[in-house]
């Protein structure tokens, strides 16, 4: 943004990342927030895309993600194996105030160790801390790590329930997610949609354990959209359907 | 779940037409037996392959139900005993298929945003085989024809005033009066002076008929079709979808569907099916799912072929005017992987020596001299009689698939051939078949360190029978809700694509007059926040326009 990362010639890299967990724990709401900062309570955000995308800027280089959301195939376990290909990063979400989601997001992990490239970045997002935060306790501040601009989702920690109810609300403690975490070596991080902790340095952690340099080198010559064209062979050179029909704008979201 | 459609079957067909009446603002779920998507035109891994195989290989019971209905669509099933490993590499399509550049799919998958999730490759060669090891190269554009080698001058004249006669309108001119139902070889010969090998490569390479009886019409339109493919993304017509083809491309539909708020339930058979009763009101159909509590309800449901239906007087919509009825029959099919690829230059004919007779236009690119190309993915065809063993009225194929395509790992090669029955044959599959791979698999490059012959890594063989046509029983003008089935698609190569969008889109148009007869509208949500609600909407194509969302690209 302002200080613009310009000078040296910036590279950028497109990175596929898809979101998995049980219905409801938060993965629309978490990319919204990410994506727009923006919440809406009690009700599905529609995301109403192909895929999201949001770009990300490291020290040295620029990371564009392009976040596929389940589009409720997650609900009957009916994921076509088209979400998974050529996915570089995953966040596997769970909402601390339902202990089976847990049990959920760990057959998750399963899933992508079997299906998603074997180098996939995996993070686990403990989801809704919001609803086991006394209000006297507000959310941490959530954007130490980012560089670009504090954007302002922390602002609203007012909003927290009453506090009485506080932390009885939660299922999973975060040591017992953590361990596992630790464990299965995925990044870990408790998150909420609704105050916006944590979902900055959800992404920018991941960005920053993305292999980018074997990326770019995989994908040299390829179209470079993660998604679509092969990532995983390389050389061979796809064809882009739109590229004879109208030379639109590489533009993602409809 | 109450819906405005329950779709069952996630073929490419059904699949489409999902995604477009989910696009148009209709709430859709859509549902299919197996744990993955595609139906009969799936794209597998070698593990789910062979699950696929020994399941309908296995005898059941034959009450009507998905199961056995498949034990009786797919038979004379055989396969090798080996296992493949990296099963999940493999990408193997139970329909394989080549993509006209320019077409009802290609068209659809840009009108949807599906193209976006698909990766396709150009098909690189298409060759005829011409004898005992030896293949030449089919022309596919007035260009290959004028730098060919195995062409004589003459014949490159007649081909190429043939050529200029297809791609244009046809329809009108002299040579075609009178002569639409002509067999078309024998039109190549009386019209245009083609014979032996360049009307083969026409007829059956180029034009894709099954035999030599196919009339000169739909082979006119289907060359036509073609040559006007050429040059879109390429100098082939034909593109392969990665990944194995129409099973992804199925997906893709899928997920746009999804993501416009249809609901997707896999792995679930279909437990019962109630019929609406006359009484009740804003009557619907109540659908059951073995293991899942929740049961659906909708006023229109959409069935392929399969999915068993309870026997009641049902307005089965369906108009029964098979598009391309030439093209229903039994199909041998066979599966074949292999670790050497494809070459089509024959090493036994010096290049230039079939161009005998005088050239000149032609000299000029010397340095072409064929080398052992390694084909990634390509065709051969087979004309009837050309193969000892082999079918003397039937065209049988090979379509080949390797890395390039995303469906076989590193160095390894999916072989699909298929071969019309056109005639009542007791024999198998295998039987069928085993001519064909053999001669097919004698085209690939010996490896150097051991000259032995091919070995195939792993071979499947089946029958594949066309599915019946919906029972147009006595629609008994009832005040039911309509069941809509598919029509059937084409099973020809470059056709079927083409064939299950068309089809689409017709069903696509017919559940929206259901739909609107059952009082059904589709609405789509409109407004941002506060003032978010859900509106009518008229349908108005069958893609409703891209919305252009900017990117959000601001940083954060
Ligand atoms: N309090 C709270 N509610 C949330 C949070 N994230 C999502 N929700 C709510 O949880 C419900 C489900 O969210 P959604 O994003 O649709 O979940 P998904 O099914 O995993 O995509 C919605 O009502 C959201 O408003 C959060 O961090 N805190
Ligand atoms: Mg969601």
């Amino acid at each position: 943004m302002a200080d613009g990362a310009s000078g040296s010639a910036e590279r950028s890299v497109q990175v596929k990342l898809v979101l998995l967990g049980e219905a409801a724990v938060g993965k629309s709401s978490v990319v919204l927030r990410f994506v727009s900062n923006e919440f809406q309570a009690n009700k599905e955000p529609t995301i109403g895309a192909a895929f999201l995308t949001q770009k990300c800027r490291l020290e040295d280089r620029v990371l564009r993600y392009e976040i596929w959301d389940t589009a409720g195939q997650e609900r009957f376990h009916s994921l076509a194996p088209m979400y998974y290909r050529n996915a570089q990063a995953a966040v596997v979400v769970y909402d601390v105030t339902k202990a089976s989601s847990l049990e959920k997001a760990k057959t998750w992990v399963k899933e992508l160790q079997r299906q998603a490239n074997p180098n996939i970045v995996i993070a686990l997002a403990g989801n809704k801390v919001d609803l086991v935060q006394s209000s006297t306790a507000p959310a941490a501040a959530a954007t130490s790590e980012s560089e670009d601009e504090a954007d302002d989702a922390t602002a609203t920690p007012g909003e927290a329930p009453a506090s009485g109810e506080s932390d009885s609300l939660r299922q999973v403690p975060r040591e017992e997610a953590e361990a596992y975490a630790q464990e299965a070596g995925l990044l870990f991080f408790e998150t909420s949609a609704k105050t916006g902790e944590g979902i900055v340095e959800l992404f920018t952690e991941i960005a920053k354990k993305i292999p980018i340099d074997q990326i770019l080198a995989s994908s040299r010559g390829g179209a470079g959209r993660p998604g679509a064209a092969g990532a995983r062979a390389g050389a061979q050179e796809g064809v882009n359907l739109e590229e004879n029909a109208a030379k639109s704008k590489d533009s993602c979201n409809c | 779940m109450d819906v405005d459609a329950v779709v069952l079957g996630s073929g490419l067909t059904e699949s489409i037409a999902a995604a477009a009446l989910s696009k148009a603002g209709y709430k859709v779920a859509h549902l299919d037996v197996n744990p993955y998507y595609g139906g009969d035109n799936a794209s597998l891994t070698a593990d789910e392959l062979v699950s696929w195989a020994d399941e309908r290989a296995a005898a059941g019971p034959s009450n009507p139900s998905y199961a056995s209905a498949q034990r009786t669509k797919f038979t004379s099933i055989s396969r090798s005993g080996s296992t493949l490993p990296q099963s999940r590499q493999y990408s193997i399509s139970l329909s394989p298929a080549i993509i006209p550049s320019v077409g009802p799919l290609i068209d659809a998958l840009i009108a949807s945003g599906v193209s976006r999730y698909g990766g396709f490759k150009l098909l690189e060669k298409v060759a005829i085989y011409t004898g005992p090891g030896s293949v030449k190269p089919v022309p596919g554009s007035k260009e290959d024809v004028f730098k060919s080698k195995e062409l004589s001058l003459l014949d490159k004249r007649r081909l190429m005033r043939f050529l200029m006669f297809a791609a244009g309108d046809f329809e009108g001119k002299k040579e075609f009066e009178g002569k639409e139902h002509t067999p078309f070889v024998q039109f190549l010969h009386q019209v245009f002076s083609l014979d032996g090998q360049t009307a083969a490569a026409i007829a059956y390479a180029l034009a894709f008929c099954v035999s030599a009886a196919e009339p000169t019409l739909p082979a006119l339109q289907r060359i036509r079709k073609y040559l006007r493919s050429t040059g879109r993304y390429g100098p082939s017509p034909f593109l392969v979808g990665h990944y194995g083809g129409l099973g992804e491309i199925a997906q893709g539909f899928c997920r746009t569907a999804a993501v416009s708020g249809a609901a997707y339930i896999l792995a679930h058979n279909v437990f019962s099916i109630e019929i609406p009763s006359q009484s009740e009101e804003g009557r619907k159909y109540k659908i059951i799912l073995e293991g899942l509590d929740e049961s659906l309800t909708c006023d229109l449901l959409i069935a392929s072929s399969g999915y068993p239906l309870p026997e009641f007087p049902r307005a089965v919509t369906n108009d029964s005017t098979d598009n391309e009825s030439s093209n229903i029959h039994p199909i041998a099919r066979a599966i074949v992987v292999v670790d050497r690829p494809l070459s089509f230059s024959s090493p036994e004919v010096p290049p230039a020596s079939t161009a005998s007779d005088a050239e000149g236009a032609d000299t000029e690119e010397e340095e072409q001299t064929p080398q052992k190309q390694e084909l990634d993915t390509a065709l051969l065809v087979f004309p009837p009689s050309s193969l000892e063993g082999g079918s003397s009225v039937a065209v049988a194929s090979v379509l080949v698939t390797g890395e390039g395509s995303i469906s076989a790992p590193k160095g390894k090669w999916v072989l699909y051939l298929s071969l019309p029955l056109l005639e009542q044959t007791t024999r198998s599959a295998e039987a069928l078949l085993r001519p064909y791979v053999d001669a097919t698999l004698s085209l690939t490059v010996p490896d150097s360190a051991s000259p032995t012959s091919t070995q195939p890594l792993f071979t499947l063989f089946y029958i594949e029978h066309p599915d019946l046509p919906p029972s147009s029983s006595a629609a008994s003008e009832s005040q039911i809700p309509s069941i809509l089935a598919p029509l059937r698609s084409s099973t020809l190569l470059p056709e079927q694509a083409d064939s299950a969008t068309t089809n689409a889109e017709t069903l696509f148009w017919k559940a929206v007059s259901a739909l609107k007869a059952a009082g059904r509208r589709p609405k789509r949500r409109t407004g941002e926040g506060e003032e978010e609600g859900e509106e009518e909407v008229e349908v108005e194509g069958f893609w409703p326009p891209l919305d252009i969302v900017d990117d959000p690209e601001e940083d954060w």
